[in-house]
Formats: C-alpha cells, structure tokens, sequence
C-alpha cells in the first residue's frame, strides 16, 4: 500500500461508501472522493498506459493539470473516453476502464516499444512513412491508429440529454479558490449579477487542499455569505472551457449542459497548477506532484503509508511536507537549492523532516511503482520510499487569458508565464497572476472585485474580512536544469515527449517554440500542455541559450479539459439538426399521397401515388396530364418579393438586365439578374401591381440570396431611391395550374372573373377577390403550357387548392409533384437552379440578347470581360440522345465525338428528362462552344457506370418554340 | 369564405408545469415602410426599438428605420407603403414561470426580468430562422416565428421545454 485513509479528516463522508468498478473490478470508495483518490484508497497507483511507448503510468495530479489518469466510464457502447479521473466525482456504480493498454493494463504487449524507443523519437512518423510510395501513408496509417490513441468511444453514443442555454451577467468569476471567493464575496450584494463558475463540485479551490483551520473557517463563512445573495450564481461542476469575441464563455456543467454565458466583466481566478520535475524515470507510478499528496492528504484523507519524499526547487513544497508529517507520514525533502530559508530548515528539524539541500533526484527505482530514490547533488544516497512528490514550481493557468488574446508574459521571479495586457473588461486576481500566496490571492481578488465595481459605474467596496493567516512567502524558486540526453525523462506525461526528444527537435531545426510543438507533439492533448509547457519552454531556451521570454508560447485552444462531442452538439440532432420548411399545403400533400422530397430546407412534393408507385412512373403520367389536359402543383416555395416605393420602377431597372422602366401595370416579365461580377444570379417573374407597386418571384434556391442583394443594393448602393422590399414568401402561397384545359378550369373556380384570353392575355396579372381573400392570378407558364400560377395569402393557400380541384375535378385536374414541374421546363428549354450556378454568363444561357443596351444595370460592365465573352465558353445546348434503349444521366461528361474518354470533357448535362412528347431522353448541359455546334454528333459519358452514349446538340427549346400553347 | 389554415393546426397546445405553449393565430400583421420621419407621422407613434409603443387597439413595433410592424386593424396611410404580413408569421404564445427559462434555451438574448420586461421585444433567431419574441406580461410572451419553419420551431420548443 502506498497510500493509507485516515480514520478522520479529509472533506469525505464516512458513512457513505460508494461502489464502482474498475477494469471490470468491484472497488469501494466514500461519498466526496473522485475516481483517482477512491483509486489511489484502494492501492491502484497504476492506473494507464502511455501513448507511445505503453509505459505504466499512475496518477500525477489531484486536478486538471493530470496527464496520465484519463479513463473510459461506461459500457455497453456508450463509453465516453478520455475523463480525467482527477475530477470526476465518483458515484455509485461508476464503470471506469483504463486506456491505450492491450491486453491488459497489467500487462500491456505494446510495451515492446519501449526497446525501440532509440528509433522512436521526435518526428519519427514523418521521417519514417513518407515511402516508399507516394501513397504509403495510405497504408501505414490505420495500422498507427490501431496502436495509438487515447480510448476508444463507444458505438452507441450516449443516451445522456445534453442541453445547451444562453445566460447573461456582469461579472464571470472564473475560479472559486482564494481569489474567486474573495472577488465574489465583494460583489455579493452590490447588485451586479454575477456568475461564478468552479470547475469542482465543491468551492474552495486550493483552500479545500488546505488543513488551515483560520482560512477553512473563512471559506465556509463566506459560503454562507454567498449563498445568501441573491446577485450571485454559484456554479460547481462547471469548467469554462472557451472564451471568445465578446466575453463569450462556454461552460460545461455537470457533463449534459453546456451554457453559452455572455459577461460584460471577467475575472479570471484560475489558479496555477505545479510544475513536475524532469529526471530519468519520472514517470513511474507513485512519483507525483507535491501538490496532489498535500491535496490528497488534507482533502481526500489519503497518507503516504511508510516514506515520502519531496523533491523541489522552491519553498512551496514545505507546505506540503509539514502538512504530511503533521497527519503522521514520514517525509524527507530533497531540494536543489543550497539557500534554504532558515525558519524551513528550523521547523523541518522540529516536525522530524530531513532536509537534503543541494540534491535532485539522480535515478528512481521500482518496477510498477516507486520504491526507491537516488539522490544526486552532495547527497549519494539511496532512499527507500513509497511515495515521491516533485515541485517544480507553478504555472498560473493563462489558457483562458491566451484565448481572449493576451500573450502571456514571462515573469523571472516566479519563473512562470502570467498574462500580458489584457482586453478592457479582463481582470486577473490570484495565482493566475503569479500572485502564489493565500493573503494575496484574497487581496487581489477583492481588489479586482473593486476594479470591476468601478468600471461597471457602481459605488467602491467596503473592505471585506480577510482570515487571519501568516504572511505569504515567495517561492524563492530556483530553475532546474532537466537533462537533455536521458531517454525517458519526461517532459510531457500524456504524449510521451521526453526531454531527449526537445533536444533533437532543436537540433534538427526546430527551434521555434511552435515548430517544436507540432514536431513533438508537446503539448497537444487532452491536457494541452498545462504541466509540460514551461518545462519544455525553459529547456529550449537554456539549449538555445536566450532567456524564456524569448521562446515565447504556443497558442492554448479551447476545450480547457476534454469535453464530449454531445455536449457541443447539444439538442441540434435528429430532427433538429436544422429546421424544416413546409409550404402551406404540405398537411395536404401528406394526407393525399404525396411522396415529399428535400429541396434545400424545403419538403416539397415530389410525385403523388395517384399517379404511380415509382418516381419514374409517376412523373410520366403526371407530365402527360399537363401535355394533354391540366395539372395543379405547388410552387408556394418560389421566393416572392414586394418592392414598393415611388421609384420601385428605377429600382428593377437596375437590378433586371432587360428593362422595367416602362412596364404597364398588370403586365408580368421575365427578368433575369446579374451579380456584380457579372455572372447570373437568378432569374423570375415581376409584376406591377401599381405605379409604384411590383411583385416579384425568384427561384426557390436563391430566394433568401436575391432578398439579401436587393436589401444590399438599396442600403449601400442606392440608399437615394424610395423603395422598400419585403420577403411575402411566407405570406403568399401559389399554385400553377397549367395545362391546354387551364382556362377551362380557372374560369370554374373564379366564375365571376373574366378570364378571356383578351382580359387576361399571357404575361399578365389580375388581382381580384374570391370570398373576400385577395387573390392574385398571373399568366405565365414554366412548363410550355397554358398557365397560370394563382397566389393567395398563406393561410387560405390550402383553401383556394382545395377550390380549384374541385372545380377541376370533372374536367380531370390532378396535382402534379417537383419531378414533373422540373421535367416539363427541361422539354420547354427553360433554365433552372441547375443551370443557373453562379458560374454562367448571360450569354453562356442564351440570354444574351435580354441584356438591354439602353441603360446601366448591375453587371453590365464586368459581364463583358474578355473571358466571359470567349466563344469557348460552356454554353447552354440541347441534347437528344440518339441510342434508343439507352438512358441519359445528370452530371454526364461532355466529350466531341473524336475525343478520347478522359479528364473534364467539353461540358456536362445539366438536367435530363425522357420527353414524353418526343418520346425519347432529352437533356440541357452546357458544352464548349454551345450552339455553334448544332446537329454534331457528341458522346456524354458516366465514368461510374461505365456507361456511354451518343447525343446530338440541339435546340435547348423542344417544343413550342413558337410559344403557340402557352399563348392559347 | 375559403377555408383557413394554420401552420400548427390551429389548436396546438404543450403543457408542463410552470409552462403552456399554445399557438395565438387570428392575427392582423401589417408592416408600414417609409422614411422614418413619415412613417412617425402617419402611425402617430414615437416606437422606439426595442419596447412595443400600444395605441387604440393596435400593437407596435419598430422593426428598423424604415419598417414598423403594427399588430391590430390596418390603418390608413398616404405615403407609407402597406404590406400585409398575417399570413407570413405564426404567432406562439408561452407563459408560466418557465417560460423565460425556456427561452434562453433558444436565444442568445438576456430575457430576464430587469433586461426583458413587459412590452420588450427582441428580433432574433430560434433553431436558426428569424423570430420576434414580444414580452406581453410578466411571465408570458409572444414568438412570432415564420410560418414556413412554424412547426420546426414549436418540435424545437418542445425539446427546450423538455430538458428543463
């Protein structure tokens, strides 16, 4: 046993034992234990293996600066890796499993890599997989993933409900030890509200580490204090593991909710995390921070059983050991500095300690655990003991400070990085700030407490009560020296980069700090680096003989500990990933056979059963009906935009290639729009209702897009013009009714209207009121019949479709679903979404000739660049496919018939429908040269069918190209 | 009169306690646009962003410098341009004492009490579509959501409701 639990003390209850199990074994631990102090209570110091060379590892901290002690918890597929055992409260029933050792932790195979361990080091995977092949990584890679790694998720996912909220405050005190409590406690009552968030699930911090019964009284009466403010709220289990643009933090609690606080003020009262020693072997089980023993002494009632000893560089240690040997360990120090402070030396002498004074640790020995010392320095001897405790120092925890921009800092008189000039808002208090002592961590909490008072606009503090404690003393910290050429002196724990590895990263070249990192892996991880970074820091800088502050940092990423991939999805799964978008007859396509499709965030129906099983079977018919007799379909999802104003009319102008200055009102146009660059953006109908009144449509796709523009074109470019638009996708629905039967049908449902060919000839537009709702009716045709579409307010869409099937029905009116709307426009040669992708030309459309040249329009200029009016260019043709039998494909690859089979071709099919008046597969694409090529001959492959087919180039327009039926 | 349809049904309803979600349609959403100073003029209203300005029945809403949205009858107007919206939004009415909670499930806006009282309104975005959320009394408030993403919004309310 290296650890013994006293009979008393200890922040644990007795009475509640708590069972759980690790690799499959039944342990017991108390209620306030975690996972690594209930392990180290049952004799479990070996609790991992290490990432590369599977070496025994044990637990190193008591917090989130461990390395080593990660864990599985759960089973049956729903394990969740990487939990740092050092925080995770222990419950009753926890599984816990170790990782990265195979077969077993006792006995891991891969330990074989320690031999190899010469050819394994720094940048051994780049060096070494780069051939022979091209290609070879290929190869190599899931093997080295096989072997690597940090735990394996499970399959199943969790079945835990991860929520997410947004809250608000004005303060967010980040930490509640020393600092963080006394910044809370002066702010409590003052009326600012402010959130204190503890990555713990008790407060305190260092304080619950401490067996100073003046400072716990402290805590436990400013708890009280705290817990009856109203302005505070006292987050535990809560780690803030980013912060970003506009004070932003993301806090996990208590593992299923993620809160994205936005604080108008931010204390950061992190702390430090101790530093480990680098020698030979100091990755053995049982060699550990000073800090944890003192941590799981004071706080987790756990003992060294027979010896300890503490090697350090610094004075903090001492705390430490008299800590230890007032509850009854025996201890011995061995400090590298000669300097010590006498009043140290006199109280060791009088607690018992023996103090080696100019003496590091030479070797340590032991196989799965610790048994002995030796030390180097005056002092030769070997010293048997089951436990070692280093001190290397304190690194304050800058990760938060780094993420919101302030470079850290070097400060020599604690050998430490600390943050730099922080943003306006920031304040730092504690430890965070080098400030190690207790008094002064209180002090500046409650100083920034002040600060943060003042910038808020709200009256000073009172001073509050401060315990009363001996004065703080400083580290007096020496910097060690780490040795360069040991082959497993440690520098970072968790991937196995030693300090070997740094030196011939340097002498490979890499001698800045972030080459280094990304060369050796230091400081990556789960832990990024919070124990290892100043260590490899103060080497390079020593190998490189410049001070620290030269070396600089690398970058600190949130998350600060790990956290589940659940927990940043929250609820945006299954149905929820992202929104759907219903048209206002959707119930209605449901519930009358529709299949639905996606279309962006769209459901739209795709074909309806009334017409087939099969998509290919249905759109044939349905397209047959709309050829020979009259359909119903659904084009609510059109974008459908009011643009009002007096000079609405100028607006259009500029905003259409074609002119719309003059258009009568109750007439409709096709308009066509360019993007700046003078590509196509997207093309529609407009409709003046008034003089100073237009409707327009879009495509479904680019509705948001050309509403964006216009509201851009109106507020940055021509903020002069009276003209406001406004989104009415939402507000109106629509229906096309098309078909050689359409009249017939329309004038049934709307019988007081006329309707005449001459009332209502094609491309115009008639506003009339049918049972007292507005009603729109506009000629127009996408699918080459006549037709009409006929718009209403949303929330009578359902009611007006329902009318005019039903006066359809005896002259055979069906609805018709997005697969024949799309075929029918193919045989009619009208460009869609697909054709129209921001990559073409007026001109590659075969719209050139829309383009007015009697006025300015946006796009006009860059449109006639040399490029875009090259003959070559991919431009819009027809295809017909020549080969009866045989089947066209969207996305086929365009070749001339004399070209070999190969690369990108000379262009690509677009859209592709079998005519149901040709009856054979016609398509649109976009080939070199277009149209100049009419009647040739072409080949359209399909790589990945291996299939190819001949086609001829044709006319985009298949049929009507008189327009006779659409003007019937 | 055709018949009229809602994108909820007209009756949902989600209770759970300290909440009730319904959906409040039989509406009148009318938007005014114009220059400012006009459009001030003709509504007789001051409608500062951000707090409902309430007039003879009518509620409203200054949606930006150039916009207001009036809930209630249409008004008569010479130089502002009308545009009829009642289709376009589907209004949730939430309240009980989770009702905010609820709420800062959904939106990145600080919908407590001191920040969000009575008569407040926000424009923001829930499950990633725009929305209104007007504050109508202490604990109870009004989410004006697109009528197309209606239902997608209320699943997703349901959900936040759910994890309280």
């Amino acid at each position: 046993m290296s650890f013994r639990r006293l009979t008393s003390g200890g922040r644990l209850d007795r009475d509640k034992s708590v069972k759980f199990r690790f690799n499959g074994k039944r342990l017991k631990g108390l209620s306030g234990d975690t996972l690594a102090s209930a392990l180290l209570a049952n004799d479990r110091l070996l609790v991992g293996r290490s990432f590369k060379y599977h070496r025994p590892r044990g637990i190193v901290g008591a917090g989130v600066e461990e390395p080593n002690a990660l864990f599985t918890i759960g089973k049956d597929g729903t394990e969740q890796v990487n939990v740092i055992g050092t925080c995770l409260e222990l419950t009753e029933n926890l599984r816990a499993k170790s990782q990265n050792a195979w077969p077993a932790l006792s006995f891991d195979l891969r330990a074989v890599n320690q031999l190899f361990a010469p050819i394994f080091g720094a940048g051994f995977y780049y060096k070494t997989f780069m051939g022979p092949r091209l290609k070879s990584w290929m190869f190599y890679e899931p093997h080295i993933r096989h072997a690597a790694g940090l735990g394996k998720t499970g399959t199943q996912g969790t079945a835990a409900r991860h929520n997410t909220r947004n809250a608000f405050s004005d303060v967010l005190i980040i930490g509640s030890g020393p600092a963080g409590l006394a910044a809370a406690l002066a702010l409590a009552g003052t009326g600012v509200s402010v959130t204190l968030a503890e990555q713990d699930f008790e407060l305190g911090g260092s304080i619950l580490s401490s067996q100073n019964e003046n400072l716990l009284a402290w805590r436990e009466a400013t708890l009280a204090t705290l817990n009856r403010a109203e302005n505070l709220r006292l987050l535990t289990r809560a780690t803030v593991q980013g912060l970003f643009d506009g004070n932003q933090a993301i806090i996990a609690i208590g593992g299923t909710m993620v809160e994205s606080l936005r604080a108008r003020t931010i204390i950061f009262a992190t702390g430090a995390v101790e530093r480990p020693l680098v020698f030979d072997d100091n990755d053995l089980p049982g060699v550990m921070l000073a800090s944890a023993l003192r941590t799981y002494a004071n706080r987790f009632a756990l003992l060294p059983s027979k010896r300890c000893i503490i090697a350090t560089n610094n004075d903090s240690a001492y705390e430490t050991a008299f800590d230890l040997v007032t509850l009854g360990a025996t201890v011995m120090i061995a400090d590298e500095r000669n300097g010590i402070a006498g009043e140290l030396l006199a109280k060791s002498a009088s607690l018992g300690v023996v103090v080696f004074a100019g003496s590091s640790i030479a070797a340590v020995a032991g196989k799965r655990r610790i048994e002995a010392v030796m030390l180097g320095g005056p002092h030769h001897v070997r010293l048997s003991c089951d436990l070692l405790g280093m001190s290397g120092g304190w690194s304050p925890l800058v990760h938060l400070t780094s993420q919101v921009g302030s470079k850290p800092q070097f400060n020599p008189s604690v050998q430490a990085f600390v943050p730099g000039p922080l943003a306006t808002g920031h304040y730092v208090a504690g430890a965070c700030n080098g400030s190690f002592g207790t008094l002064a961590a209180i002090n500046t909490g409650q100083a920034q407490a002040s600060a943060v008072l003042a910038a808020l606009g709200k009256k000073a503090i009172n001073k509050t009560d401060v315990p009363p404690l001996e004065a703080d003393r400083g580290l007096a910290i020496l910097p060690s020296v780490s040795p360069s050429k040991s082959r497993f002196a440690f520098v970072d724990f968790q991937n196995d980069v030693t300090a070997k590895d740094i030196a011939q990263a340097r002498d490979e070249g890499y001698t800045n700090i972030e080459h280094l990192k990304r060369y050796t892996t230091l400081g990556m991880g789960t832990d990024q680096g919070k124990t290892s970074n100043i260590n490899a820091l103060a080497m390079l800088a020593n190998l490189r003989d410049v001070p620290i502050s030269q070396v600089g940092t690398t970058t600190f990423r949130p998350p600060f500990t790990p956290l589940t991939v659940g927990a940043i999805v929250g609820r945006s799964l299954g149905q929820h990933f992202r929104p759907t978008r219903r048209s206002p007859l959707h119930d209605w396509h449901e519930q009358n056979g529709a299949t639905m499709i996606d279309a962006g965030l769209w459901k739209r129906a795709w074909y309806y059963n009334w017409a087939g099983k099969t998509p290919h079977e249905a759109y044939l018919k349905e397209m047959e009906l709309v050829r020979h007799n009259v359909g119903l379909s659904d084009v609510s999802t059109l974008g459908k935009i009011d643009v009002q104003g007096k000079d609405a009319a100028e607006f259009l102008n500029r905003v259409y290639v074609n002119g719309f200055a003059k258009l009568a009102v109750g007439r409709a146009r096709y308009g066509v729009m360019l993007n700046d660059d003078g590509l196509v953006l997207d093309d529609g109908t407009t409709s003046r209702i008034s003089e100073t009144k237009f409707y327009m449509t879009t495509t479904t796709a680019q509705a948001g897009e050309v509403m964006s523009w216009l509201e851009y074109l109106l507020q940055c470019h021509w903020p002069d013009l009276d003209v406001h638009v406004t989104s009415l996708t939402d507000e109106w629905g629509g229906m096309a009714l098309s078909g050689p039967n359409a009249r017939q049908v329309l004038e049934r449902a709307f019988p007081e209207e006329d309707l005449s060919d001459s009332a209502l000839p094609y491309m115009a537009v008639k506003d009339i009121e049918y049972e007292k709702v507005p009603i729109r009716i506009l000629r127009l045709s996408f699918s080459g019949e006549l037709g009409y579409e006929i718009h209403c307010p949303a929330n009578f869409t359902q009611g007006l479709w329902e009318h005019v099937l039903k006066m359809g029905a005896s002259a055979g009116l069906k609805p018709y679903g997005l697969e024949a709307l799309a075929s029918l426009r193919i045989e009619k040669g009208h460009v869609a979404g697909l054709e129209l992708d921001h990559r073409n030309s007026l001109d590659d459309l075969g719209l050139g000739k829309m383009a007015s040249s009697k006025k300015s329009f946006v796009g006009d200029t860059l449109r006639m660049r040399e490029d875009m009016m090259a003959p070559e260019r991919w431009s819009l043709v027809g295809l017909e496919l020549l080969e009866p039998g045989k089947k066209l494909r969207g996305g086929a690859i365009l070749f001339a018939a004399k070209d070999e089979i190969k690369g990108h071709g000379r262009g690509y099919i677009t859209s592709v429908t079998w005519s149901t008046d040709l009856q054979i597969y016609v398509a649109l694409g976009l080939y070199q040269g277009g149209l100049a090529h009419e009647n040739e001959e072409i080949i359209a492959a399909f790589p990945l069918k291996n299939e190819k087919v001949r086609l001829r180039i044709v006319s985009p327009h298949f049929i009507d190209r008189e327009g006779t039926r659409l003007n019937a | 009169m055709l018949d009229q349809h809602s994108p909820l049904g007209g009756d949902a309803r989600f209770e759970t306690t300290g909440l009730t979600m319904r959906e409040a349609g039989g509406f009148m959403l009318i938007q005014y646009s114009g220059p400012e100073r006009v459009l001030l003029r003709e509504l007789s209203v001051e409608a500062a962003f951000g707090k409902n300005e309430k007039s003879e029945g009518r509620t409203f809403f200054r949606i930006n410098s150039a916009q207001i949205w009036v809930i209630g009858k249409e008004l008569e107007t010479r130089h502002s341009s009308i545009t009829n919206l009642s289709s376009s939004r589907c209004r949730i009415a939430l309240f009980g004492e989770k009702a905010r909670a609820v709420l800062q499930v959904c939106a990145a806006v600080d919908f407590s009490r001191a920040s969000f009282a009575t008569g407040a309104y926000v424009m923001t975005g829930i499950h990633h579509t725009p929305v209104l959320v007007h504050c109508t009394g202490p604990e109870s408030f009004h989410i004006y959501a697109m009528r197309s993403f209606a239902l997608s919004v209320w699943e997703w309310l349901i959900d936040a409701a759910s994890g309280l």
